[in-house]
């Protein structure tokens, strides 16, 4: 008999401590689990140190809540909306450390982290000043006589969240079919508590029907959660297109102190929960025109 | 196949359609071209070359998406619109990284840096003297990192030439170039290096030996002084006359307009 992992968004997020490094799957405008990172603000959870590939609003919307001290990333940008200006200004104001680090980097340090290594080797970085501000970084003769490479040190998240198409009421994760986001195939494997928001929980009959399309194994994760349209402002592919509204007014919204605390009210400390969440930014009629992709 | 090759110049052509056929040359059949993000010169370039000198050009469209057949630039070169009508979705973590590491595949990147040196060194981190306390926090180093360490050839492109963007030495690498010069890229076991800086001005390579970045072919319409005075270090002054870039031909620059970006998601890298 599996393990039931289905819960609520406030018990899951509840997972997450002060302090902790938890990995976000995001790349840029996409596929981000929104909900909980909303659901972490609504907490009020603190000194976060947050890992990502290329983080984009969850990044700016953790730095505007004073939650992340940390970020270990490869690139931080929404894209098409420009810098994640909140998290700049919290960089360069001293409040937000960066571990910056090539994709290949941090693919090694979490790739150790998942296999139990003290380190993985890359080729990438090599005559950049990336390695001599880092200290989990270091040059390393190959001991079998080639050319030198780069030992990046395990990196173990507290916790990695996820966004997923279904999931089970047991936490086995399926994907429809879509680009593999980056982080999927890495980030949850190396932390060590895995949170999975779903577009849909299903019957595990339904998973059974297509198993090639299961991602990760419940025996992996720790809790999962319904939330519909939970990736929203980011895209899901095939599900629904980034919202082109809302990412240029938390643009807009960056420029001044009032406009932000009036933002986060609105969009992530106001609703009570998910579901509120949906109402505040346009309901039905809102999602089914992001379905069609071409509102984006 | 559109009829390309007589084509004759274009009588209209403007900047960022010159800069994507001269890039759009850089690319021939049995090549692999991968893009990044807000990429739309090379995305155009790779689409460009498919539809004209070279149709087995591979496009791996955001990293992503293999073969992707979109109907026209999207206003993300990352997002779904570009690559969601593909022939194979790669998976990044596993394979994508496998195809660009291994040395036989993706022999060719393009680069755009936020500041390049004379060495072709590249920053996309901070600004400032101080890594951990910069005056400006740049996006970050996210696959040039990599890029311009494992072999590359790499071909800069930059929309805006300038002193702030071309600049005497980088605050920070964090793309590979050819590091001090001369020889230092090679002592330092890299292989491949930066190629080309093609600029809304001009296009420059790298002299062989110094590795110092000289102007390779001006504009229509440009001086050298122009150039000198737009870039932040000194050039090293041409040996008689400069050669003038290519002009596209008509035939490119009607497929820029009306087949590969109608809607003119190119512009967007322009005069920022």
């Amino acid at each position: 008999m599996s393990a039931e992992k289905l819960t609520t968004l406030p018990e899951a997020a509840s997972l997450v401590r002060d302090g902790d490094t938890v990995a976000i799957q995001n790349m840029a405008t996409q596929a981000a689990p929104m909900a909980l990172v909303r659901e972490l603000i609504r907490q009020g959870r603190k000194e976060l140190g947050v890992v990502c590939l290329v983080g984009g609003i969850p990044v700016d919307l953790l730095a505007a809540a004073g939650a992340m001290n940390r970020l270990i990333g490869a690139a931080v940008s929404m894209e098409q909306f420009g810098l994640c200006q909140r998290y700049r200004k919290a960089v360069e104001a001293g409040a937000i450390r960066v571990e910056e680090l090539s994709e290949t980097a941090l693919n090694a340090r979490l790739g150790a982290g998942a296999r139990n290594l003290p380190f993985l080797p890359t080729r990438g970085l090599i005559g950049t000043d990336l390695i001599d501000v880092n200290d989990n970084l270091v040059m390393l003769d190959d001991p079998f006589g080639g050319a030198s490479v780069v030992a990046c040190k395990a990196l173990v998240p507290d916790v990695a969240l996820v966004h997923a198409h279904k999931a089970d009421q047991f936490g086995n994760i399926g994907y429809e079919p879509t680009a593999l986001w980056p982080d999927l195939g890495i980030m949850p494997k190396a932390a060590t508590t895995v949170i999975v928001t779903a577009e849909e929980i299903v019957d595990s009959e339904v998973l059974r029907a297509n198993p090639d399309r299961t991602v990760l194994p419940g025996f992996m994760v720790d809790a999962v959660v319904e939330a519909p349209f939970g990736a929203h402002p980011t895209s899901f592919f095939p599900r629904y297109g980034y919202d082109t509204a809302m990412h240029l007014e938390w643009i807009g919204a960056t420029r001044d102190d009032e406009a932000v605390a009036a933002f986060m009210e609105k969009y992530v400390t106001g609703p009570a929960d998910h579901v509120e969440y949906l109402e505040t930014v346009g309901g039905a009629e809102r999602q089914a025109a992001l379905e069609g992709w071409e509102q984006t | 196949m559109s009829d390309w090759q007589n084509s004759p110049p274009a009588d209209d052509w403007t900047i960022d359609e010159l800069m994507i056929a001269r890039l759009a040359a850089c690319f021939a059949d049995g090549d692999q071209a991968c893009n990044g993000m807000a990429s739309f010169v090379p995305v155009s370039a790779f689409w460009l070359a498919r539809l004209t000198h070279a149709p087995d050009l591979v496009w791996l469209a955001g990293a992503v998406g293999l073969e992707p057949r979109p109907d026209r630039v999207p206003a993300s070169t990352l997002e779904a619109p570009l690559w969601r009508d593909s022939i194979m979705y790669v998976e990044q973590y596993g394979d994508f990284w496998n195809f660009a590491l291994n040395g036989r595949w993706l022999t060719k990147f393009c680069v755009g840096a936020a500041q390049l040196d004379r060495y072709g060194n590249g920053n996309n981190s901070v600004i400032g003297a101080d890594y951990h306390n910069p005056r400006v926090r740049l996006p970050g180093t996210a696959g040039l990192g990599d890029m311009g360490s494992i072999g590359k050839a790499l071909y800069y492109w930059n929309p805006n030439h300038s002193p702030r963007s071309l600049v005497e030495s980088v605050d920070f690498i964090s793309c590979a170039g050819y590091l001090g010069g001369g020889s230092e890229r090679a002592e330092a076991g890299l292989e491949g290096g930066p190629e080309l800086v093609i600029t809304n001005l001009c296009v420059m390579d790298f002299h062989p030996e110094t590795r110092h970045m000289q102007v390779a072919s001006l504009h229509p319409g440009v001086t050298f002084e122009q150039v000198q005075e737009a870039t932040g270090f000194e050039l090293p002054a041409p040996e008689g006359q400069l050669p003038t870039t290519a002009v596209p031909t008509g035939e490119q620059v009607r497929l820029i307009r009306d087949v590969i970006d109608p809607d003119n998601m190119r512009r967007r890298e322009f005069g920022g």
